[in-house]
């Protein structure tokens, strides 16, 4: 069986874009198999088949099982995870698009729990910075320049997130 | 007792007919097929939004674990989940009684 391995980048407020590509490469038949760290995507060559896929964000892990059994039971394979990313899909007959979220104030949840993920980190790189700061060697200042820019990509993803939801809100 | 259960409301449709399939201990799955049928398939809840349901209901205590079959959990309404719904519905019901009647003369 032949593999595929691609790398790809997708910001966490673009997953409906990740979700159109796994679909699309589905279709062509690259069905997805692992995603690892830094979104390194493999896939196994089969049939094409009309596949519809899902992510969530869970983190959960003493409910893991409760939480995978409701998806396998309403038809829908775990593929793969990253990070608390998880990747599910499902067959889709024609004319059907198979969706995990079936309103919008749980898909504005699942961004509300990457949110809440994120907003604590953030005074954390803010006190780490301000230490190294202080030390003046260029090593620590080099330190303090790549957590700063760590903490820019943090910041960015936050308000990006946030204005996924407002939109959602808005629909 | 009545501000308490404001807070809840208006429930989104999923959640109103998950309140109304638990009168009976069901797990998820349970849940989602008896809301498509009791719903006349008009409702249809996919498992990401049945497993967000199914925690913030427990949490919010409207909800309650009722016994496991097949390593899946059970869920039941409570009390308050059922006066949660009762209220739900009474505002429904007033929606309903002052929708303008058409042409029945």
């Amino acid at each position: 069986m032949s593999k595929l391995t691609r790398s790809r980048w997708f910001w966490a407020w673009d997953d409906e874009k990740e979700e159109k590509w796994l679909t699309e490469m589905a279709n062509n038949g690259w069905h997805l198999k692992n995603v690892s760290f830094p979104g390194r995507y493999t896939f196994e060559q089969d049939a094409p088949r009309n596949m519809s896929y899902r992510l969530d964000f869970f983190t959960d892990r003493k409910r893991r099982e409760d939480y995978l059994q409701i998806f396998a039971d309403a038809g829908w394979e775990h593929v793969a995870q990253y990070g608390s990313w998880q990747y599910f899909r499902k067959e889709a007959g024609p004319g059907e698009e198979p969706e995990i979220f079936t309103d919008n104030e749980s898909k504005v949840k699942k961004y509300q729990r990457v949110i809440a993920i994120l907003v604590p980190l953030t005074p954390i790189w803010i006190i780490m910075i301000n230490r190294l700061n202080r030390r003046p060697e260029i090593f620590f200042q080099a330190v303090t320049f790549i957590g700063f820019l760590i903490m820019l990509f943090y910041i960015y993803t936050m308000l990006m997130m946030l204005r996924r939801v407002s939109r959602l809100k808005r629909k | 007792m009545g501000n308490n259960i404001n807070k809840y409301l208006p429930l989104t449709e999923s959640t109103a007919y998950i309140l109304l399939a638990l009168n009976e201990p069901l797990h998820g799955y349970g849940v989602m097929q008896k809301v498509k049928v009791i719903s006349e398939n008009t409702v249809n809840i996919g498992p990401g939004t049945l497993y967000g349901a199914f925690s913030s209901l427990e949490e919010q205590g409207m909800i309650v674990k009722a016994g496991e079959t097949d390593r899946r959990k059970m869920y039941v309404v409570t009390e308050k989940g059922r006066q949660t719904l009762d209220e739900h519905v009474r505002r429904l019901e007033i929606l309903v009684k002052n929708r303008p009647s058409r042409g029945t003369s």
